[in-house]
């Protein structure tokens, strides 16, 4: 058993602050391992009396099995559907009647459970997590109800939705060709009908296991009080197999994909690029997330000032790497930067493409200037922290940096680690990773009127 | 005649699933917590900002909150006047006027105020609702002043350059395309018009034609018109010294005159009830219909608007709700239910929203309405009550985790004409409310004969699904 705890550094406004740029600001935290390998991770925060909660287990989109697309989303919603000793709805009951909120998230390579509330409700949220990491209730009933819920909720953000999130539902599965990066995440409905509740039974049992999550805990507590509610009431959760590691790699791409698709809710043609990202664990991820923000944050950003201001070839321009789902520091796997643009119907496709790839060989020929750099290092600081401000978004950053790391150092060094990227880097990177042959693209053209046959790949 | 008969048939309908269900939420509510589950600790008090208000010569309102800790500090500056504001031949323009507030003052160009605010740390959000326009940033706290001297310069020194103004059109009007393909946008849209009819609350958004309509010349117009020191509020919330904070507020903005006019004011108060009919709007190829049930409620101001966001929270504003419950978690029909209590300056709207799929719409209004009528036939129970409460308190203590909400929800309280202790006033009157104050809250405001339909999705669906509430049924865009 491991018993860490790094203390508050705070630079900032001591005195200290000879360079400039940094504003260095950390908040004290501490980390502890238990018996049954469960992870958990504390940080104080007394500005309000209040906490949030973030339990990760290593399980995403990549390791839903075959002919179960969706599964590991809809697992998640089985999450909030009772145990054998707290029965459905109970959970909501007691968050919410404690003055707190609850959600779940699913991403590639975790799914997280997150909740926040007044620092009375932490004790019985505590006893709740543990006791729906013993035994969940496996009810068919619930299973039925909670896949129609599912299944709204894709018709609701997909079917029904102009663009259909193709951006990110479908350009993984064009840019990658292995079944656990590039199947349909949010599950094809035929998939989502099969699942059964002897799937939910596997699924749990082989990765929802205290040796395969980690638990932060951030706001008015006291660390040494946490860790021994956390021992009290999750220490007992018994260890299970260790899921094995996974192949996710990838072949490699030879030469640009591109796509079109049509689609009969949309009034305004848009394109979706997506370059393949070195892995989290390359030196070059760095660059590519100060490289992917260069290009994507606000109206100072590159793409922004080409397409929209200067060539007036898009109407708006989204993106970032491993954008929507996450940040650039929170993959496990194969991944994306992507960039997504409206642009108007008398622009042709051309001539984005045009104007978006001389933006891109200007970068790698030239590269960003040196104010360019600094400027988004200050942005992509003050953005770090806005996050880490508030205390559900910092455990779910500590608890996805110590699943991927076994440390959370990386959360608080963020920071400085992207002020140190130079221009140098940045068209370096350019030049090796923004280049067709590492990319695709996805059209999405509105379709014809009065045509009710479509392809629209969201379906 | 027809009307009539279809009435009778719709409360039975609803008596019947009425008796089904009460037994099954009976069931559900009487089920007791697991023995082991340890209480709730003792309920800490709301840790309110301290909020340190002043006012310049020259009529601004200034409210500062120091927040020692992480390096940041959020600025929030509204200025009365929105889209009710706007010229009655220019509808929305206030849409364009806060896309190009941020494009170029007298002595900065639209990339460089950019490129200075992303120094800084920050964006130059400038977003405007019907009553309002906010600027907003968030920044590094050693960018402070930085980021008063842009802001500063934004809001006396816009000069809306013809070139940006009219690029800015255009992708107003790409914008707009896209949104009317949206189900959410086109029910609001919709809902606006039914509850507001002609009047300044009847617009939340321009329309092609507006836009092609609108200038630079105007802009500068209303800009002049709206944006002065007595009609505006400047919030900083974040780590500063407050005294240094202050001067410089007062150095940068001290020069900031308003116009010897007396400002512009408008009547947007609803003169009549909205009208109990239903209204769709045809969206082909649609697999959900967007439903939206409304009607209008208490001001923000109003003694029984605390009293109402419990009902709401009882009603639908939480996922244990009632109406989450039933059409979610029993039966399956929608992912995405809920209700609110929306304030405008001089509206409130009470609503209920939820996506279904088309083969469940009319058994997805079916079941609303029983739940908007059980609201005024059925008191809360203790435990519901007692949820709804420490929900709203504890919902409250989250949102004061962040500067930025911390600035927003001071902005939007003095937007309501409320001073800045209004949160700690909130959460008296929160607790303070009692059953009756909660029963009579729903029996005034959720009835189901009370609310306008508005139905997004296939019109063949949407009729169909209609047809049994005898309702007048309407097309509306």
């Amino acid at each position: 058993m491991r018993f860490l705890i790094r203390f508050a550094v705070r630079v900032a406004l001591l005195g200290l602050a000879f360079v400039a740029q940094a504003q260095e600001w950390k908040a004290p935290t501490a980390m502890k391992k238990l018996a049954n390998g469960l992870v958990v991770v504390v940080s104080e925060d007394h500005s309000a009396p209040t906490f949030g909660l973030c339990l990760s287990y290593g399980i995403g989109f990549r390791l839903e099995p075959e002919g179960r697309t969706g599964f590991a989303h809809l697992f998640e919603h089985m999450m909030f559907e009772g145990t054998p000793v707290s029965p459905k709805g109970v959970f909501d009951r007691v968050i919410e009647g404690g003055g707190g909120f609850n959600n779940g998230d699913t991403r590639y390579d975790f799914t997280e459970y997150i909740e926040s509330g007044p620092i009375s409700v932490l004790e019985p949220m505590l006893w709740l997590e543990a006791d729906r990491m013993k035994a969940l209730d496996f009810s068919v009933k619930n299973l039925d109800n909670q896949r129609n819920v599912v299944e709204e909720e894709v018709r609701v953000n997909v079917l029904n939705q102009p663009y259909g999130s193709f951006y990110w539902l479908d350009l993984p599965q064009k840019a990658f060709d292995t079944y656990p990066n590039s199947h349909n995440f949010y599950g094809d409905f035929k998939d989502l009908d099969a699942a059964n509740i002897e799937d939910v039974k596997k699924f749990y049992q082989q990765y929802y296991v205290p040796n395969n999550a980690v638990l932060a805990i951030v706001g008015d507590v006291n660390t040494a009080d946490v860790f021994a509610k956390v021992e009290k009431y999750l220490a007992s959760v018994p260890a299970g197999p260790p899921p094995k590691q996974a192949d996710f790699s990838e072949p490699a791409q030879k030469s640009e994909r591109r796509f079109t698709e049509t689609d009969k809710l949309a009034n305004v043609p848009a394109l979706a690029i997506g370059y393949r990202m070195p892995p989290r664990t390359s030196p070059d991820a760095i660059v590519g997330a100060v490289t992917a923000e260069l290009l994507h944050n606000g109206d100072a950003s590159i793409l922004y000032q080409a397409l929209v201001k200067e060539k007036q070839v898009a109407a708006s321009v989204g993106g970032g790497d491993n954008w929507p789902l996450g940040n650039a520091f929170e993959y496990n796997g194969p991944t994306l930067m992507t960039s997504f643009i409206v642009y108007p119907d008398k622009v042709s496709l051309n001539q984005v493409l045009s104007a978006y790839d001389a933006t891109i060989a200007e970068l790698a020929k030239k590269g960003p200037t040196r104010e360019q750099v600094e400027r988004i290092a200050a942005k992509m600081r003050s953005d770090w922290y806005d996050n880490l401000e508030i205390p559900i978004n910092r455990a779910s950053a500590l608890s996805h940096a110590v699943l991927f790391e076994g440390s959370f150092d990386s959360v608080y060094e963020i920071p400085d680690r992207v002020a140190k990227v130079t221009p140098e880097q940045v068209k370096n990177f350019a030049a090796k990773y923004l280049v067709p042959s590492n990319r695709t693209i996805i059209n999405r053209v509105p379709a014809p009127p009065d045509k009710t046959a479509a392809t629209g790949g969201a379906q | 005649m027809t009307t009539c008969s279809m009435k009778t048939m719709k409360r039975l309908v609803t008596f019947i699933l009425a008796l089904v269900f009460a037994a099954a939420a009976h069931a559900q509510k009487e089920q007791p917590l697991p023995k082991d589950l340890p209480s709730y600790g003792p309920q800490p008090a709301l840790q309110l900002p301290d909020v340190r208000a002043s006012r310049l010569d020259n009529g601004l309102t200034v409210w500062l909150v120091a927040q020692p800790g992480l390096p940041k500090i959020s600025f929030s500056i509204a200025v009365l006047g929105g889209l009710a504001n706007d010229p009655a031949n220019r509808p929305g323009m206030s849409e364009l006027l806060s896309r190009t507030i941020t494009q170029g003052t007298k002595t900065r160009g639209a990339k460089q105020i950019a490129e200075e605010i992303q120094a800084a740390g920050g964006d130059l959000n400038a977003d405007a609702n019907r009553d309002r326009t906010v600027i907003s940033t968030s920044v590094l706290s050693s960018k402070g002043e930085a980021a008063v001297s842009l802001l500063a310069d934004v809001l006396e020194n816009a000069s809306f350059p013809d070139n940006e103004v009219t690029l800015a059109k255009s992708n107003l009007s790409e914008s707009l395309r896209e949104r009317e393909a949206q189900p959410g946008f086109q029910a609001n849209r919709a809902l606006a018009r039914v509850l507001f009819g002609t009047g300044p609350y009847s617009v939340i958004s321009p329309t092609q034609d507006s836009v092609a309509q609108m200038n630079a010349a105007e802009l500068r117009q209303e800009y002049a018109r709206r944006f002065r020191p007595d009609q505006a509020l400047l919030v900083a919330v974040g780590d500063f010294d407050p005294a240094r904070m202050s001067a410089l507020i007062r150095d940068k903005l001290a020069g900031w005159k308003a116009p010897a006019t007396s400002p512009a004011t408008v009547n947007a108060k609803p003169a009549v009830p909205a009208p109990h009919s239903a209204y769709f709007v045809a969206r082909p190829h649609s697999v959900q219909t967007t439903l939206v049930l409304a009607a209008f409620g208490p001001l923000r101001g109003d003694p029984d608007y605390e009293a109402a966001e419990v009902a709401n929270a009882v009603y639908g504003g939480t996922f244990s709700s009632r109406l989450v419950a039933n059409i979610r978690e029993d039966k399956g029909y929608t992912y995405s239910p809920g209700s609110g209590v929306q304030t405008l300056r001089q509206a409130g709207i009470v609503r209920t929203q939820a996506d279904v799929r088309n083969a469940v719409t009319g058994a997805s209004l079916n079941e609303i309405d029983y739940e908007l009528n059980r609201m005024v036939t059925t008191s809360p129970t203790e435990e519901e009550l007692s949820r709804a409460k420490r929900f709203l308190l504890g919902i409250e203590a989250i949102s004061l985790q962040s500067r930025d909400s911390v600035a927003a929800e001071l902005a939007s309280l003095w937007l309501n004409g409320l001073p800045p202790d209004g949160i700690s006033t909130y959460g008296k009157k929160v607790n303070a409310a009692t059953p009756e104050d909660v029963d009579a809250a729903a029996k005034k405001y959720w009835p189901a004969s009370r609310m306008t339909i508005v139905a997004v999705g296939e019109e063949k669906v949407i009729r169909e699904a209609l047809a049994p509430f005898g309702l007048p049924v309407e097309a509306v865009k």
